[in-house]
């Protein structure tokens, strides 16, 4: 149990795969979790919302409006995945200039001010190419688990061009370079590599500057994070729990609201 | 609407159980959309009147007209001049479409990656879904973009269609091109309707459009007001049904409504509370019922104060010039007016840029969401550019791609609202 | 069988420019071009020289499209990515463009290529059998002329112009005669060798030398046709390919035509056989009228309503003999596209079997596009006896 305090906010991020809460108190971030989204998104957050009572939460993510309107609490209130995103980085790494967050249904490149303000941003469009969901399917088709599908990629010994992004597109590439007999590893390379470069195109177009953070649960993806770099030809920052960083943006907003309400 | 109207679309042989469909869907939109609204004008039922009716008593109408000897004629664009068909007597109707209902039928004869509004006009054509196509008794297309030109090829299999060559650039030699077709087209529609057009009958024309375009103009300045007097959809509403209504009665019931407009600027009434974030829309027509975009914006903290677009300033921001005496020195007028439009098929095309910029000061906005059909590659070319302007004159844009469907909604929604708080 | 002279045409990209270095110093102007309705004949008679730029490798599509948006055509953003880049010599060798309003993307992009090179675009009429069509592009032709003498500094002597007109008039038979060699029972090329010979076209400096070598093809050609050889199954159908150009770098389609066994032996699009039968007429008296009426004819889905393609399609179908019609759509063209269900009606109409493939450079769709058109050719192939053995019975 946290003790209660009155300047704790809770910061909650709902995503297509999982479901992370923050809360943070004057210190900082004082507790995270992180559940699966499951088919019962709300029966989640309810189980995870039992102890925070009180408090003011944040929400954010593609159900943040569902959250918002289904607790009707005194101080809920909701925002996008985008300024969450940025508010967290920027707690964490005040000199970020860009963000890329990699989550599971959507890529999202956002450029900081020197303030730290959104500048500009781009999301990927409706189809899943390029993002989490992709790898997942992916690496469910080579059957690798997606936890160990960057580290399996490294193991190749030359990289195989996949050339559509598409997911089902990619898998029939995918299962007929298997059956050209293909080393599975050769094929994830292949994979990542593909999705690095849609990255960097997306990343263009907003302009790279550095520092580049990169957040969302796939930069935990060695392998992502290690071709993105070559690619760009600069380090990329990858924070310590990178898929804690949207709901963490989302409490560090509760935060200024209470303190702007005082 | 009434079941009344059933036997006039049998009559004009239009698919009863679709349509019907439609019209259940319409309803439904329109009921969410528009009738949800708070402290909505007056004026406003008249419109709602007339959308309720759009393919009832206004098709009777045109029925009742054509009866009499009055010609329709639907056409695609706003580079038609609408002088030349009302100057012959003519009724001419805007013929885009908004709705997907058709686009399985479409996309038989058409590619997949075909622009929504192009889908829909054929998609209601094949399905027999629009009364007001099958009313016409001249149907017009013009070469501005590659879907609709090689469109109408297919389009011409089911129904005959008039095709203007528009310039694709503004040279002296594009005035003499476009001059050209605009007397070819003056011959053809004195052949459709049977009537000479004569100094006089233009003349009038050319002032009920004007007055049309002008009421128009004094909609887009007072909905400007701070705090904002009418919701960006109704005016989005006025525009669409401009293309619908009769000229005549269309600019005496928006002339009215702009008065209760007026009182409100006058009271400081608005009809979102303060400090919802003006922004403005750009780009590609939103024909009726393609409200999808507007209302994301409206329940995401937002209000659209403009749209720089065919159905809004595009159509409306440049009058012809009325002291011509002589049928050449009007169709000079015509001529002149005509290639002001700023439509994205020219090349190249700086003019729009600055129109953006400077509609976006004077109506005053926090942003422009510049909206493109996918596939659509003459305004998805100029997005960029417009980005560029836009940044140069500190306005932030947010470019929007999209389609018919809803399946986009929540996406969607996450960016406009992203928007939002980055502009706010 | 490998033809010696063969190794001329493969290499005639470097030889293009190894004369050009060797014209540095001089004021010899290089006009890079995007298409055929540039007229090339105009061009030369302001001294200077013309060279395709059209993109047709994968490579430079990720640059352009920092720019440009997803949904276009890839030889524009191919074509666009190189010039960003400047990883194309014939794009650092060229000192102006000329481009044409054929399509959106096109008439667009040129907005962007202006910024790095002077670039002078022609406005092309759409509907190309109204009245106003004629004077309209002859007097953009007209334009151009000001633009290249401004250019070259050179004036466009009305003589040299003919003399242009009738040199390229004869590069046109020539290289219709060559294309027609197909036209046998024993086709005596592949479509991959004569899609290298056709892309020729557009990468020469010196007419006259140009000429000398497609007159010695045709005399080897000759003796080749002579001995019945080619590259094909007897049994092989013969395929009409139409639709988008494409040509080094993008003949994917083309590649697995023939891998899937199928024999090529008629192109009809821009590096095919479209616009070589239409020549200026050398007759008129005013050059820049046969000029304006030779280039309107040419059959390009940018017109509407584009009949011409429908009559040489009929023509070549005939005369090539074909037994089925593959249509290549670029991904995102749309008036290939389009245009695509009325060639279609037309093909089958003719009861020649029709297959249409959308897709753009990348390797991504191999599989896919070859399962099809073998499943397509195998049809074709059935159907192709059986007309044979009704034509026997007949
Ligand atoms: S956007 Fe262009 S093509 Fe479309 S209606 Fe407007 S002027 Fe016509
Ligand atoms: S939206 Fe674009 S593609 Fe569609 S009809 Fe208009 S100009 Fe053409
Ligand atoms: S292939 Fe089509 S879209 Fe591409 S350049 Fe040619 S006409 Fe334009």
């Amino acid at each position: 149990m946290i003790p209660q305090q009155n300047e704790s906010v809770v910061g909650i991020d709902i995503g297509s795969r999982s479901i992370e809460l923050v809360v943070l108190d004057s210190g900082g971030p004082v507790r995270q979790v992180k559940v699966p989204t499951t088919f019962d998104p709300l029966g989640q957050c309810r189980k995870l919302m039992e102890w925070t009572g009180g408090m003011r939460v944040v929400a954010t993510g593609y159900g943040r409006k569902l959250f918002a309107e289904s607790f009707r609490l005194e101080k809920v209130s909701a925002i996008t995945e985008i300024q969450a995103y940025a508010l967290g980085t920027r707690y964490l790494h005040p000199e970020a200039k860009i963000v890329l967050d990699i989550g599971g249904q959507d890529t999202k490149v956002i450029s900081l001010s020197d303030t730290g303000k959104v500048v500009k941003f781009e999301m990927n469009d409706r189809c899943a190419a390029g993002t989490g969901k992709f790898l997942e399917f992916m690496a469910t088709a080579l059957q690798v688990p997606l936890e160990e599908f960057g580290g399996f990629a490294l193991g190749s010994d030359r990289r195989v061009q996949i050339s559509s992004m598409c997911t089902v597109f990619a898998e029939s590439e995918a299962t007929s370079l298997m059956a050209r007999g293909e080393r599975p590893e050769n094929i994830a390379m292949g994979l990542h590599a593909a999705i690095v470069q849609r990255t960097a195109a997306m990343l263009r177009r907003v302009g790279i500057s550095t520092p580049l953070v990169f957040a969302g649960g796939v930069a935990h993806n060695l392998c992502v994070r290690q071709l993105l770099e070559e690619e760009l030809r600069q380090p990329v920052i990858v924070p310590e729990n990178p898929d804690m960083v949207g709901a963490l943006g989302a409490a560090l907003y509760g935060r200024n609201l209470d303190r702007s309400e005082t | 609407m009434p079941s009344s109207h059933e036997e006039m679309w049998e009559k004009l042989n239009l698919d009863i159980d679709a349509h019907a469909g439609l019209l259940e869907v319409l309803g439904k939109f329109y009921g969410d959309i528009y009738m949800s609204q708070q402290g909505r004008l007056r004026g406003m039922e008249y419109l709602d009147f007339v959308l309720s009716e759009v393919h009832g008593l206004r098709i009777k109408e045109l029925q009742d007209a054509k009866v009499s000897g009055r010609k329709v004629i639907g056409t695609f664009c706003v580079f038609v001049p609408e002088e030349i068909v009302l100057a012959a007597g003519g009724i001419q109707i805007g013929l885009c479409a908004g709705a997907e209902v058709g686009k399985g039928e479409a996309e038989k004869v058409l590619p997949r990656n075909t622009c929504a509004l192009i889908k829909s006009f054929v998609g209601f054509k094949l399905a027999r879904l629009c009364p007001f196509i099958e009313s016409c008794d001249l149907i017009v297309g013009e070469t501005t973009c590659d879907g609709k030109k090689k469109a109408y090829e297919i389009f011409s299999d089911y129904s005959p269609i008039y095709v203007m060559e528009i310039p694709q650039m503004k040279n002296f030699s594009d005035r003499e091109l476009w001059r050209s077709e605009i007397l070819r087209f003056k011959t053809q529609v004195e052949e459709t309707t049977g009537n000479k057009i004569t100094a006089d009958n233009l003349k009038e024309a050319i002032h009920l459009l004007n007055n049309r375009r002008r009421v128009l103009q004094r909609l887009n300045r007072l909905r400007a007001a701070v705090p904002v007097p009418i919701s960006g959809r109704d005016a989005l509403l006025i525009n669409q049904i401009s293309f619908y209504d009769d000229p005549e009665r269309f600019t005496a019931k928006i002339g009215e409504l702009c008065d209760e407009l007026e009182e409100r600027v006058k009271n400081g009434t608005g009809i979102a509370p303060e400090g919802t974030t003006r922004l403005m829309l750009s780009g590609c027509p939103m024909a009726v019922p393609n409200w999808k975009l507007p209302y994301i914006i409206e329940s995401s903290g937002a209000v659209v104060v403009g749209e720089e677009s065919c159905i809004g300033t595009r159509n409306t921001r440049d009058l012809v010039d009325e002291s011509a005496g002589t049928i050449e020195g009007m169709i000079d007028a015509i001529l002149d007016r005509y290639m002001k439009i700023d439509c994205a098929c020219f090349t190249p095309n700086t003019e729009r840029q600055e129109n953006i910029v400077g509609m976006a000061r004077d109506v005053g906005v926090k942003g422009v969401i510049h909206y493109a059909l996918s596939f659509c590659q003459p305004y998805t070319m100029e997005a960029y550019k417009v980005e560029k302007a836009l940044a140069k004159a500190g306005i932030p844009m947010l470019a929007i791609e999209t389609d018919y469907s809803m399946e986009d909604v929540e996406q969607l929604k996450t960016r406009v609202e992203a928007f939002v708080e980055m502009v706010r | 069988m490998k033809l010696e002279i063969l190794k001329h045409f493969e290499d005639i990209g470097e030889r293009f420019l190894l004369d050009i270095s060797e014209l540095d110093g001089t004021d010899t102007k290089v006009a890079g071009i995007y298409c055929l309705f540039a007229p090339t004949e105009l061009v030369r008679a302001a001294g200077a020289i013309p060279v395709s730029l059209c993109g047709k490798r994968e490579k430079p599509i990720a640059d352009a499209e920092e720019t440009l948006p997803p949904n276009l055509c890839p030889l524009i953003k191919s074509s666009y990515g190189y010039a960003v880049t400047n990883t194309c010599p014939f794009f650092a060798e060229s000192d102006f463009l000329i481009g044409e309003t054929t399509c959106d993307g096109k008439k667009k992009m040129y907005e962007f290529l202006g910024r790095i090179k002077p670039l002078h675009l022609m406005h092309l009429p759409y509907s190309t059998t109204e009245p106003h069509a004629i004077s309209f592009w002859r007097d953009e032709i007209l334009r151009l002329g000001r633009f290249l003498e401004e250019s070259t500094g050179q004036k466009i002597d009305r003589d040299h112009l003919r003399f242009q007109i009738r040199i390229h008039n004869r590069i046109r038979k020539l290289l219709e005669r060559i294309a027609r060699f197909q036209a046998a029972e024993h086709a005596p090329l592949s479509g991959l060798t004569m899609m290298t010979v056709m892309e020729s076209k557009s990468f020469f400096v010196y007419p006259e030398k140009y000429l000398d070598m497609l007159g010695e093809f045709i005399a080897e050609m000759e003796s080749v046709a002579a001995s019945g050889f080619s590259p094909f199954e007897p049994d092989a159908p013969r395929v009409l390919l139409t639709g988008c150009p494409l040509g080094k770098g993008s003949e994917k389609v083309l590649r697995i035509i023939e891998e899937s066994g199928g024999a090529v032996v008629c192109m009809e699009n821009c590096t095919g056989v479209k616009g070589l039968d239409l020549l200026v007429d050398e007759e008129e008296k005013d050059p820049f009228l046969a000029l304006a009426r030779r280039y309107l004819q040419i059959p390009c889905s940018c017109t509407t309503p584009n009949i011409g393609r429908i009559n040489l399609l009929d023509r070549l179908i005939s005369q090539y003999r074909i037994d089925a019609v593959v249509d290549l759509t670029w991904h995102c063209c749309h008036t290939y596209n389009i245009e695509s269900r009325v060639v279609g009606d037309f093909v089958e109409g003719r009861e020649v079997p029709f297959l249409h493939v959308e897709t753009n450079y990348s390797t991504s769709d191999v599989e896919q596009l070859r399962t099809r058109i073998e499943a397509f050719l195998e049809m074709a192939g059935c159907r192709s006896n059986v007309r044979f053995a009704n034509s026997r019975l007949n």
